[in-house]
Protein backbone atom coordinates (compact mmCIF):
# COMPACT_ATOMS: atom_id res chain seq x y z
CA UNK A 1 0.00 0.00 0.00
CA UNK A 2 0.97 3.21 -0.73
CA UNK A 3 2.15 5.35 2.96
CA UNK A 4 2.51 8.85 1.71
CA UNK A 5 1.43 10.16 5.31
CA UNK A 6 3.91 11.70 7.41
CA UNK A 7 2.37 15.41 7.46
CA UNK A 8 3.91 18.15 8.09
CA UNK A 9 5.41 19.35 10.96
CA UNK A 10 6.02 22.29 12.78
CA UNK A 11 9.51 22.58 13.62
CA UNK A 12 8.91 24.08 16.90
CA UNK A 13 9.57 21.90 20.03
CA UNK A 14 6.87 19.53 21.88
CA UNK A 15 6.11 18.08 24.98
CA UNK A 16 4.95 14.45 26.24
CA UNK A 17 1.86 14.92 27.49
CA UNK A 18 1.22 12.84 30.64
CA UNK A 19 -1.99 12.30 33.05
CA UNK A 20 -1.16 14.71 35.08
CA UNK A 21 -1.25 17.22 32.75
CA UNK A 22 -4.37 16.36 31.00
CA UNK A 23 -7.31 18.61 32.89
CA UNK A 24 -4.70 21.77 32.80
CA UNK A 25 -4.31 21.63 29.42
CA UNK A 26 -8.06 21.33 29.06
CA UNK A 27 -9.14 24.33 30.86
CA UNK A 28 -6.12 26.29 30.43
CA UNK A 29 -4.76 25.80 26.30
CA UNK A 30 -1.61 26.67 27.62
CA UNK A 31 0.54 27.52 24.29
CA UNK A 32 2.61 24.62 23.22
CA UNK A 33 3.69 23.49 19.68
CA UNK A 34 2.59 20.20 19.87
CA UNK A 35 1.80 17.42 22.21
CA UNK A 36 3.42 13.01 22.13
CA UNK A 37 1.12 10.92 24.15
CA UNK A 38 1.56 7.08 24.38
CA UNK A 39 -1.37 5.77 23.69
CA UNK A 40 -1.16 2.83 26.51
CA UNK A 41 -2.18 5.37 29.05
CA UNK A 42 -5.38 6.47 27.05
CA UNK A 43 -6.77 2.76 25.69
CA UNK A 44 -8.02 1.51 29.21
CA UNK A 45 -9.00 5.03 30.60
CA UNK A 46 -11.92 6.32 28.88
CA UNK A 47 -11.94 9.75 31.13
CA UNK A 48 -8.09 10.41 30.00
CA UNK A 49 -9.39 9.52 26.39
CA UNK A 50 -12.25 11.65 26.44
CA UNK A 51 -9.73 14.65 27.99
CA UNK A 52 -7.24 13.94 24.89
CA UNK A 53 -10.33 14.28 22.40
CA UNK A 54 -10.83 17.44 23.59
CA UNK A 55 -7.19 18.47 23.12
CA UNK A 56 -6.75 16.88 19.49
CA UNK A 57 -8.99 20.22 18.76
CA UNK A 58 -6.43 22.13 19.08
CA UNK A 59 -3.44 20.80 19.45
CA UNK A 60 -0.96 18.51 17.11
CA UNK A 61 -0.58 15.70 18.18
CA UNK A 62 1.84 12.38 18.08
CA UNK A 63 1.16 8.92 19.19
CA UNK A 64 4.21 7.48 20.81
CA UNK A 65 3.46 3.65 21.47
CA UNK A 66 5.39 1.56 24.71
CA UNK A 67 3.48 -1.37 24.11
CA UNK A 68 3.23 -2.57 19.94
CA UNK A 69 6.31 -4.09 20.45
CA UNK A 70 7.56 -4.78 16.92
CA UNK A 71 10.69 -6.73 18.10
CA UNK A 72 8.73 -9.48 19.52
CA UNK A 73 9.46 -13.08 18.17
CA UNK A 74 6.28 -14.20 19.34
CA UNK A 75 4.30 -11.97 17.16
CA UNK A 76 2.65 -8.62 18.05
CA UNK A 77 -0.30 -7.87 19.69
CA UNK A 78 -2.94 -7.63 16.93
CA UNK A 79 -5.52 -6.51 19.73
CA UNK A 80 -3.92 -3.49 21.04
CA UNK A 81 -2.46 -2.80 17.69
CA UNK A 82 -6.09 -2.65 16.76
CA UNK A 83 -7.08 -0.64 19.97
CA UNK A 84 -3.94 2.08 18.74
CA UNK A 85 -5.55 2.23 15.38
CA UNK A 86 -8.81 3.00 16.74
CA UNK A 87 -7.28 5.27 19.18
CA UNK A 88 -5.58 6.78 15.81
CA UNK A 89 -8.70 7.49 13.90
CA UNK A 90 -10.72 9.42 17.01
CA UNK A 91 -7.63 11.70 17.26
CA UNK A 92 -5.88 12.01 13.93
CA UNK A 93 -2.38 12.16 14.94
CA UNK A 94 0.66 14.09 13.24
CA UNK A 95 2.93 11.25 13.45
CA UNK A 96 2.77 7.74 15.34
CA UNK A 97 5.94 6.04 16.14
CA UNK A 98 7.08 3.17 18.40
CA UNK A 99 10.43 1.57 19.57
CA UNK A 100 12.96 -0.81 18.06
CA UNK A 101 12.74 -2.82 21.00
CA UNK A 102 10.56 -5.52 22.20
CA UNK A 103 8.43 -5.95 25.42
CA UNK A 104 5.52 -8.69 24.81
CA UNK A 105 6.35 -12.43 24.86
CA UNK A 106 4.36 -15.27 25.00
CA UNK A 107 0.91 -12.87 25.83
CA UNK A 108 3.18 -11.44 28.75
CA UNK A 109 3.87 -7.56 28.81
CA UNK A 110 6.93 -7.20 30.20
CA UNK A 111 6.35 -3.20 31.04
CA UNK A 112 10.06 -2.17 29.76
CA UNK A 113 12.18 -1.79 26.37
CA UNK A 114 13.68 -4.68 25.83
CA UNK A 115 17.22 -4.83 23.51
CA UNK A 116 17.22 -6.99 20.31
CA UNK A 117 19.88 -8.78 18.69
CA UNK A 118 20.93 -7.34 15.42
CA UNK A 119 20.73 -9.93 13.55
CA UNK A 120 19.15 -11.61 9.88
CA UNK A 121 16.45 -13.17 12.23
CA UNK A 122 15.46 -10.31 13.68
CA UNK A 123 15.68 -8.31 11.13
CA UNK A 124 13.22 -10.50 8.94
CA UNK A 125 11.21 -10.52 12.01
CA UNK A 126 10.51 -6.65 12.80
CA UNK A 127 10.27 -5.79 9.43
CA UNK A 128 7.51 -7.77 9.46
CA UNK A 129 5.93 -6.33 12.38
CA UNK A 130 6.82 -2.73 10.73
CA UNK A 131 4.79 -3.83 7.51
CA UNK A 132 1.68 -5.16 9.58
CA UNK A 133 1.90 -2.27 11.82
CA UNK A 134 2.12 0.71 8.80
CA UNK A 135 -0.73 -1.53 7.17
CA UNK A 136 -2.98 -1.61 10.20
CA UNK A 137 -2.57 2.08 11.16
CA UNK A 138 -2.73 3.14 7.55
CA UNK A 139 0.24 5.23 7.72
CA UNK A 140 4.14 5.31 8.17
CA UNK A 141 5.48 4.37 11.40
CA UNK A 142 8.02 6.31 12.75
CA UNK A 143 11.36 3.59 14.61
CA UNK A 144 13.09 4.74 17.65
CA UNK A 145 16.62 3.67 18.52
CA UNK A 146 16.83 2.68 21.98
CA UNK A 147 18.37 3.39 25.31
CA UNK A 148 21.13 0.40 25.85
CA UNK A 149 22.48 -0.89 28.75
CA UNK A 150 23.45 -4.31 27.56
CA UNK A 151 23.97 -5.63 23.68
CA UNK A 152 24.26 -9.12 22.11
CA UNK A 153 27.65 -10.13 20.97
CA UNK A 154 26.19 -12.82 19.01
CA UNK A 155 24.69 -9.19 16.38
CA UNK A 156 26.23 -9.77 13.30
CA UNK A 157 25.36 -5.86 12.49
CA UNK A 158 25.50 -2.47 13.87
CA UNK A 159 22.08 -0.85 15.29
CA UNK A 160 22.83 2.06 12.91
CA UNK A 161 23.18 -0.93 9.63
CA UNK A 162 19.99 -2.35 11.42
CA UNK A 163 17.83 0.65 11.50
CA UNK A 164 19.00 1.73 7.44
CA UNK A 165 18.11 -1.62 6.56
CA UNK A 166 14.44 -1.36 8.21
CA UNK A 167 13.85 1.75 6.37
CA UNK A 168 14.96 0.34 2.88
CA UNK A 169 12.89 -2.70 3.79
CA UNK A 170 10.04 -1.10 4.93
CA UNK A 171 9.84 2.74 4.01
CA UNK A 172 9.25 3.38 7.74
CA UNK A 173 10.66 6.78 8.89
CA UNK A 174 12.78 6.92 12.18
CA UNK A 175 12.56 8.53 15.02
CA UNK A 176 15.89 9.79 16.71
CA UNK A 177 16.67 9.84 20.65
CA UNK A 178 19.30 12.39 20.61
CA UNK A 179 19.51 11.39 24.69
CA UNK A 180 19.16 7.37 23.64
CA UNK A 181 22.72 7.89 21.23
CA UNK A 182 24.33 10.00 23.99
CA UNK A 183 23.51 7.11 26.81
CA UNK A 184 23.82 4.13 24.58
CA UNK A 185 27.41 5.27 23.20
CA UNK A 186 28.41 6.02 27.06
CA UNK A 187 27.21 2.48 27.97
CA UNK A 188 27.61 0.29 25.13
CA UNK A 189 31.57 2.16 24.09
CA UNK A 190 30.18 3.53 20.97
CA UNK A 191 31.34 6.60 19.02
CA UNK A 192 28.20 8.77 19.10
CA UNK A 193 29.45 11.15 16.43
CA UNK A 194 29.39 8.49 14.03
CA UNK A 195 26.29 7.09 14.90
CA UNK A 196 25.02 10.12 14.08
CA UNK A 197 26.56 10.52 10.94
CA UNK A 198 25.87 6.72 9.94
CA UNK A 199 22.07 7.19 10.57
CA UNK A 200 20.25 7.73 7.29
CA UNK A 201 19.49 11.55 7.26
CA UNK A 202 16.79 11.73 4.68
CA UNK A 203 14.47 9.23 6.81
CA UNK A 204 14.48 11.02 10.11
CA UNK A 205 11.33 12.84 10.68
CA UNK A 206 11.15 13.32 14.68
CA UNK A 207 13.92 13.90 17.13
CA UNK A 208 13.56 13.10 20.96
CA UNK A 209 15.45 14.55 24.11
CA UNK A 210 14.54 13.13 27.54
CA UNK A 211 16.66 13.27 31.02
CA UNK A 212 18.88 10.39 32.12
CA UNK A 213 20.20 9.46 35.75
CA UNK A 214 23.90 8.64 36.29
CA UNK A 215 24.04 5.56 38.44
CA UNK A 216 27.78 3.67 39.93
CA UNK A 217 28.02 0.74 38.68
CA UNK A 218 30.01 -1.96 40.75
CA UNK A 219 34.26 -1.55 39.85
CA UNK A 220 33.69 2.01 38.98
CA UNK A 221 32.15 4.31 36.60
CA UNK A 222 28.87 5.06 36.23
CA UNK A 223 25.70 3.83 34.03
CA UNK A 224 23.49 6.08 32.47
CA UNK A 225 19.99 4.87 32.82
CA UNK A 226 17.14 6.09 30.52
CA UNK A 227 14.63 7.56 33.14
CA UNK A 228 12.84 10.23 31.90
CA UNK A 229 12.85 11.75 35.55
CA UNK A 230 14.73 15.22 34.71
CA UNK A 231 15.73 18.16 32.73
CA UNK A 232 18.02 16.92 29.36
CA UNK A 233 22.00 16.98 30.33
CA UNK A 234 24.16 19.67 29.74
CA UNK A 235 26.14 17.83 27.23
CA UNK A 236 23.38 16.62 25.70
CA UNK A 237 22.06 19.86 24.12
CA UNK A 238 25.33 20.04 23.02
CA UNK A 239 25.06 17.00 21.05
CA UNK A 240 21.38 18.33 19.55
CA UNK A 241 23.13 20.87 17.91
CA UNK A 242 25.21 18.45 16.39
CA UNK A 243 22.12 16.44 15.18
CA UNK A 244 20.07 18.96 14.11
CA UNK A 245 23.11 20.35 11.63
CA UNK A 246 23.14 16.62 10.41
CA UNK A 247 19.77 16.39 10.02
CA UNK A 248 18.16 20.11 9.36
CA UNK A 249 15.47 21.45 11.71
CA UNK A 250 13.41 18.63 12.92
CA UNK A 251 10.11 18.50 14.78
CA UNK A 252 11.87 17.75 18.38
CA UNK A 253 10.33 16.32 21.84
CA UNK A 254 10.80 16.83 25.17
CA UNK A 255 10.15 13.39 27.49
CA UNK A 256 9.42 13.55 30.78
CA UNK A 257 7.95 10.18 32.49
CA UNK A 258 9.04 10.10 36.24
CA UNK A 259 8.95 13.05 38.80
CA UNK A 260 6.42 14.65 36.47
CA UNK A 261 7.02 18.35 37.24
CA UNK A 262 3.88 21.33 36.31
CA UNK A 263 4.10 21.55 32.69
CA UNK A 264 5.61 24.70 32.54
CA UNK A 265 9.23 23.53 33.45
CA UNK A 266 8.52 21.03 30.59
CA UNK A 267 7.69 23.73 28.24
CA UNK A 268 10.74 25.38 29.58
CA UNK A 269 12.59 22.65 28.37
CA UNK A 270 11.15 22.67 24.79
CA UNK A 271 11.17 26.43 24.34
CA UNK A 272 15.71 25.54 25.16
CA UNK A 273 14.86 22.94 22.67
CA UNK A 274 13.93 25.87 20.04
CA UNK A 275 16.81 28.37 21.24
CA UNK A 276 19.19 25.58 20.47
CA UNK A 277 17.64 25.21 17.07
CA UNK A 278 17.48 29.02 16.52
CA UNK A 279 21.27 29.29 17.03
CA UNK A 280 21.91 26.37 14.99
CA UNK A 281 20.16 27.87 12.19
CA UNK A 282 20.53 31.36 12.69
CA UNK A 283 21.98 33.34 9.49
CA UNK A 284 25.97 33.03 9.86
CA UNK A 285 26.72 37.16 10.02
CA UNK A 286 28.32 38.21 6.37
CA UNK A 287 32.05 38.86 5.91
CA UNK A 288 31.99 42.77 4.78
CA UNK A 289 34.89 44.37 2.99
CA UNK A 290 35.44 46.44 6.36
CA UNK A 291 35.84 43.18 8.32
CA UNK A 292 38.08 41.89 5.54
CA UNK A 293 40.46 45.35 5.76
CA UNK A 294 39.88 44.81 9.79
CA UNK A 295 41.79 41.42 9.43
CA UNK A 296 44.43 42.34 7.22
CA UNK B 1 22.55 -19.99 18.04
CA UNK B 2 19.80 -19.73 19.55
CA UNK B 3 16.66 -18.57 17.81
CA UNK B 4 14.81 -15.06 19.10
CA UNK B 5 12.01 -16.80 20.29
CA UNK B 6 14.90 -18.68 22.60
CA UNK B 7 16.50 -15.59 23.65
CA UNK B 8 13.76 -13.34 24.76
CA UNK B 9 12.22 -16.31 26.44
CA UNK B 10 15.65 -16.28 28.15
CA UNK B 11 15.49 -12.87 28.73
CA UNK B 12 11.99 -12.90 29.92
CA UNK B 13 12.66 -15.38 32.49
CA UNK B 14 16.13 -13.00 33.85
CA UNK B 15 13.54 -9.77 33.99
CA UNK B 16 10.60 -11.45 35.39
CA UNK B 17 11.57 -14.36 37.26
CA UNK B 18 14.81 -13.40 37.82
CA UNK B 19 16.20 -16.43 36.24
CA UNK B 20 19.78 -15.41 34.23
CA UNK B 21 20.95 -18.43 32.77
CA UNK B 22 24.63 -18.76 31.60
CA UNK B 23 23.64 -19.67 27.76
CA UNK B 24 21.94 -16.18 27.91
CA UNK B 25 24.57 -14.39 29.97
CA UNK B 26 27.22 -15.75 27.89
CA UNK B 27 25.66 -13.96 24.75
CA UNK B 28 25.41 -10.56 26.28
CA UNK B 29 28.10 -7.45 26.16
CA UNK B 30 28.46 -4.04 27.80
CA UNK B 31 30.54 -2.99 30.85
CA UNK B 32 32.47 -4.95 33.29
CA UNK B 33 29.24 -7.14 34.39
CA UNK B 34 26.49 -7.42 31.35
CA UNK B 35 24.54 -9.15 34.21
CA UNK B 36 24.20 -6.34 35.95
CA UNK B 37 23.34 -4.55 33.18
CA UNK B 38 20.73 -6.82 32.80
CA UNK B 39 19.04 -6.41 36.20
CA UNK B 40 18.34 -3.16 35.21
CA UNK B 41 15.47 -3.71 33.47
CA UNK B 42 14.86 -6.40 36.10
CA UNK B 43 14.82 -3.69 38.72
CA UNK B 44 12.37 -1.25 36.34
CA UNK B 45 10.00 -4.40 35.54
CA UNK B 46 9.75 -5.10 39.48
CA UNK B 47 9.84 -1.28 39.98
CA UNK B 48 7.03 0.07 38.30
CA UNK B 49 4.61 -2.21 37.95
CA UNK B 50 5.23 -2.99 42.01
CA UNK B 51 4.48 0.87 41.97
CA UNK B 52 1.66 1.10 39.68
CA UNK B 53 -0.58 -1.70 41.89
CA UNK B 54 0.56 0.14 45.58
CA UNK B 55 -0.97 3.36 43.52
CA UNK B 56 -3.76 1.45 42.65
CA UNK B 57 -4.70 -0.08 46.41
CA UNK B 58 -3.56 2.68 48.51
CA UNK B 59 -5.80 1.49 50.80
CA UNK B 60 -4.67 -1.75 51.39
CA UNK B 61 -1.26 -0.10 52.00
CA UNK B 62 -3.01 1.62 54.92
CA UNK B 63 -5.01 -1.16 56.19
CA UNK B 64 -2.58 -4.33 56.29
CA UNK B 65 0.77 -1.55 56.53
CA UNK B 66 3.11 -0.66 53.60
CA UNK B 67 5.61 -3.59 54.51
CA UNK B 68 2.96 -6.25 53.68
CA UNK B 69 1.71 -4.46 50.38
CA UNK B 70 4.78 -4.16 49.02
CA UNK B 71 5.91 -7.47 49.60
CA UNK B 72 3.05 -8.69 48.49
CA UNK B 73 2.96 -6.43 45.20
CA UNK B 74 6.39 -7.90 44.57
CA UNK B 75 5.50 -11.03 44.67
CA UNK B 76 2.39 -10.55 42.13
CA UNK B 77 4.31 -8.67 39.90
CA UNK B 78 6.91 -12.00 39.78
CA UNK B 79 3.87 -14.30 39.75
CA UNK B 80 1.29 -12.36 37.17
CA UNK B 81 3.11 -10.38 34.75
CA UNK B 82 0.16 -7.73 32.91
CA UNK B 83 -1.12 -9.31 30.12
CA UNK B 84 -1.57 -6.25 28.29
CA UNK B 85 0.15 -3.12 27.73
CA UNK B 86 -2.39 -0.61 28.70
CA UNK B 87 -1.30 -1.08 33.13
CA UNK B 88 -4.93 0.53 33.92
CA UNK B 89 -5.92 -3.14 33.20
CA UNK B 90 -2.93 -4.72 35.84
CA UNK B 91 -4.40 -5.82 39.17
CA UNK B 92 -8.05 -7.21 38.07
CA UNK B 93 -6.94 -10.25 39.82
CA UNK B 94 -4.69 -8.76 42.70
CA UNK B 95 -7.44 -9.06 45.57
CA UNK B 96 -7.36 -12.94 45.39
CA UNK B 97 -3.52 -12.65 45.75
CA UNK B 98 -3.84 -10.95 48.38
CA UNK B 99 -6.02 -13.04 50.40
CA UNK B 100 -3.76 -15.78 49.89
CA UNK B 101 -0.78 -13.96 51.35
CA UNK B 102 0.72 -15.17 54.65
CA UNK B 103 -0.53 -12.76 57.12
CA UNK B 104 -3.42 -12.33 55.55
CA UNK B 105 -5.67 -14.76 57.57
CA UNK B 106 -5.56 -11.67 60.38
CA UNK B 107 -7.71 -9.61 57.70
CA UNK B 108 -10.46 -11.17 57.17
CA UNK B 109 -11.95 -8.36 54.85
CA UNK B 110 -8.34 -7.22 53.09
CA UNK B 111 -9.56 -9.14 50.17
CA UNK B 112 -12.84 -7.72 49.72
CA UNK B 113 -11.36 -4.15 50.53
CA UNK B 114 -8.89 -4.67 47.98
CA UNK B 115 -11.74 -5.63 45.83
CA UNK B 116 -13.76 -2.74 46.37
CA UNK B 117 -10.60 -0.69 45.62
CA UNK B 118 -10.50 -1.81 42.33
CA UNK B 119 -13.72 -1.11 41.25
CA UNK B 120 -13.31 1.89 42.78
CA UNK B 121 -10.31 3.07 40.26
CA UNK B 122 -11.94 1.31 37.05
CA UNK B 123 -15.67 3.35 37.98
CA UNK B 124 -13.44 6.96 38.27
CA UNK B 125 -12.08 6.37 35.60
CA UNK B 126 -15.42 5.95 33.25
CA UNK B 127 -17.40 8.20 31.82
CA UNK B 128 -21.03 8.30 31.69
CA UNK B 129 -23.20 8.83 28.51
CA UNK B 130 -26.19 10.09 27.91
CA UNK B 131 -29.04 8.15 30.40
CA UNK B 132 -32.31 6.82 28.52
CA UNK B 133 -35.10 8.21 29.79
CA UNK B 134 -38.10 6.94 30.94
CA UNK B 135 -40.79 8.19 28.08
CA UNK B 136 -38.03 6.41 25.45
CA UNK B 137 -39.39 3.22 27.17
CA UNK B 138 -42.81 4.10 26.90
CA UNK B 139 -42.76 2.85 22.99
CA UNK B 140 -42.02 -0.68 24.15
CA UNK B 141 -45.18 -3.15 24.87
CA UNK B 142 -45.03 -3.74 28.25
CA UNK B 143 -45.28 -7.47 27.61
CA UNK B 144 -42.11 -7.47 25.41
CA UNK B 145 -40.20 -5.55 28.37
CA UNK B 146 -38.82 -8.66 30.14
CA UNK B 147 -37.76 -9.84 27.14
CA UNK B 148 -35.45 -6.90 26.67
CA UNK B 149 -31.66 -6.59 28.19
CA UNK B 150 -30.38 -2.89 29.73
CA UNK B 151 -27.15 -1.59 28.84
CA UNK B 152 -25.69 0.21 32.06
CA UNK B 153 -23.40 3.00 32.18
CA UNK B 154 -19.53 1.82 32.18
CA UNK B 155 -18.99 3.67 35.67
CA UNK B 156 -21.09 0.92 37.13
CA UNK B 157 -19.75 -1.80 39.40
CA UNK B 158 -21.63 -4.52 41.59
CA UNK B 159 -20.16 -6.49 44.57
CA UNK B 160 -20.90 -8.24 47.47
CA UNK B 161 -18.90 -8.70 50.84
CA UNK B 162 -19.52 -10.35 54.43
CA UNK B 163 -17.77 -6.82 56.19
CA UNK B 164 -18.84 -3.50 56.04
CA UNK B 165 -16.19 -2.61 53.79
CA UNK B 166 -17.43 0.43 52.44
CA UNK B 167 -17.57 1.98 55.99
CA UNK B 168 -13.56 0.79 56.15
CA UNK B 169 -13.08 2.86 52.49
CA UNK B 170 -14.70 5.85 54.37
CA UNK B 171 -12.57 5.29 57.07
CA UNK B 172 -9.64 5.54 55.09
CA UNK B 173 -10.57 8.53 52.85
CA UNK B 174 -11.29 10.71 55.59
CA UNK B 175 -8.01 10.67 57.06
CA UNK B 176 -8.76 10.13 60.66
CA UNK B 177 -6.86 8.07 62.78
CA UNK B 178 -9.45 7.07 65.61
CA UNK B 179 -8.00 5.07 68.91
CA UNK B 180 -10.65 2.81 68.61
CA UNK B 181 -12.65 1.24 65.82
CA UNK B 182 -15.34 -1.15 66.06
CA UNK B 183 -15.47 -3.53 62.80
CA UNK B 184 -18.25 -6.36 62.63
CA UNK B 185 -18.79 -8.76 60.36
CA UNK B 186 -22.27 -7.76 58.17
CA UNK B 187 -23.15 -8.70 54.73
CA UNK B 188 -23.36 -5.79 52.49
CA UNK B 189 -24.11 -5.27 48.75
CA UNK B 190 -22.74 -2.41 47.08
CA UNK B 191 -23.52 -0.55 44.18
CA UNK B 192 -20.40 1.61 42.80
CA UNK B 193 -20.94 4.19 40.81
CA UNK B 194 -18.54 7.07 38.99
CA UNK B 195 -17.22 9.10 36.04
CA UNK B 196 -14.80 11.64 35.63
CA UNK B 197 -12.49 10.88 38.85
CA UNK B 198 -15.95 10.65 41.14
CA UNK B 199 -17.52 7.81 42.54
CA UNK B 200 -19.98 7.02 45.58
CA UNK B 201 -20.67 3.75 47.21
CA UNK B 202 -24.45 3.03 48.26
CA UNK B 203 -25.45 -0.09 49.79
CA UNK B 204 -28.62 -1.81 48.11
CA UNK B 205 -31.58 -3.93 49.35
CA UNK B 206 -30.62 -7.46 48.55
CA UNK B 207 -33.24 -7.98 46.28
CA UNK B 208 -32.54 -4.73 44.45
CA UNK B 209 -28.76 -5.55 44.18
CA UNK B 210 -29.66 -9.42 42.96
CA UNK B 211 -31.62 -7.56 40.08
CA UNK B 212 -29.31 -4.84 39.73
CA UNK B 213 -26.14 -6.99 39.28
CA UNK B 214 -28.05 -9.33 36.93
CA UNK B 215 -28.68 -6.47 34.63
CA UNK B 216 -25.32 -5.50 34.59
CA UNK B 217 -24.53 -9.49 33.68
CA UNK B 218 -27.09 -8.97 30.87
CA UNK B 219 -29.05 -10.84 32.00
CA UNK B 220 -32.85 -10.17 30.65
CA UNK B 221 -35.36 -7.93 32.25
CA UNK B 222 -37.77 -10.68 32.88
CA UNK B 223 -35.00 -12.95 34.08
CA UNK B 224 -33.23 -10.78 36.68
CA UNK B 225 -36.86 -10.04 38.09
CA UNK B 226 -37.38 -13.93 38.38
CA UNK B 227 -33.76 -13.40 40.52
CA UNK B 228 -34.80 -11.30 42.77
CA UNK B 229 -38.44 -12.40 43.51
CA UNK B 230 -36.51 -15.58 44.70
CA UNK B 231 -34.79 -13.59 47.36
CA UNK B 232 -37.54 -11.73 48.34
CA UNK B 233 -40.85 -12.73 47.12
CA UNK B 234 -42.43 -8.83 47.98
CA UNK B 235 -39.73 -7.17 45.05
CA UNK B 236 -41.70 -4.85 42.68
CA UNK B 237 -40.01 -5.35 39.07
CA UNK B 238 -41.65 -2.35 37.84
CA UNK B 239 -40.69 0.24 40.42
CA UNK B 240 -37.12 -0.96 40.35
CA UNK B 241 -37.03 -0.62 36.91
CA UNK B 242 -38.22 2.79 37.19
CA UNK B 243 -35.79 3.42 39.85
CA UNK B 244 -33.08 2.04 37.59
CA UNK B 245 -33.78 4.43 34.77
CA UNK B 246 -34.85 7.39 37.27
CA UNK B 247 -30.95 7.19 38.33
CA UNK B 248 -29.63 7.99 34.92
CA UNK B 249 -28.26 4.38 34.83
CA UNK B 250 -29.23 3.02 31.83
CA UNK B 251 -28.11 4.10 28.36
CA UNK B 252 -29.60 1.72 26.30
CA UNK B 253 -32.03 -1.18 26.12
CA UNK B 254 -32.34 -3.94 23.03
CA UNK B 255 -34.40 -7.41 22.61
CA UNK B 256 -31.60 -10.03 22.04
CA UNK B 257 -32.34 -11.96 19.00
CA UNK B 258 -34.10 -15.20 19.89
CA UNK B 259 -32.39 -18.67 18.21
CA UNK B 260 -34.30 -20.25 16.03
Amino acid sequence: MALSRVRAMPTASGVGLRLPHLTDVVATRPSAAWFEIHPENFLANPHAAELLVDIARDYLISVHSVGVSIGSASGIDRLHLARVRALVDRIDPILVSGHLAWSTHAGEYLNDLLPLPYTKETLRIVSAHIDEVQDTLGQRYLVENPSSYVGFSTSTMTEVEFLSELVHRTDCRLLCDVSNIYLSAHNLGFDRDSYLAELPAEAIAELHLGGFTPEPEDGGGEVLVDTHGGGIAEPVWAFYARALEHFGPKPTLIEWDNDVPVLDVILAEAAAADAVLQSTFAPKPRQTSASHALAS
Amino acid sequence: MPSLLEIQRQVRDAVVAHEAGGALLARLAGGRDPAARLAIHRHHYQASLTRALLDKFPAVSWLAGERFAIAAAQAFVRAHPPAAPCIAEYGADYADFLASRAGAERLPYLRALAELEWHVGKVSIAVDRAPLTIESLASIDASELPDHRLTLQGGLRYCTADWPIDDLLKQYLSGAAPERYAFSAADVQLEIRGARGEFRIERLAEADFVFRSAVADGVTIGAAAERALDINATFDPGQALLRLVSAGLVIAIDKPETSA
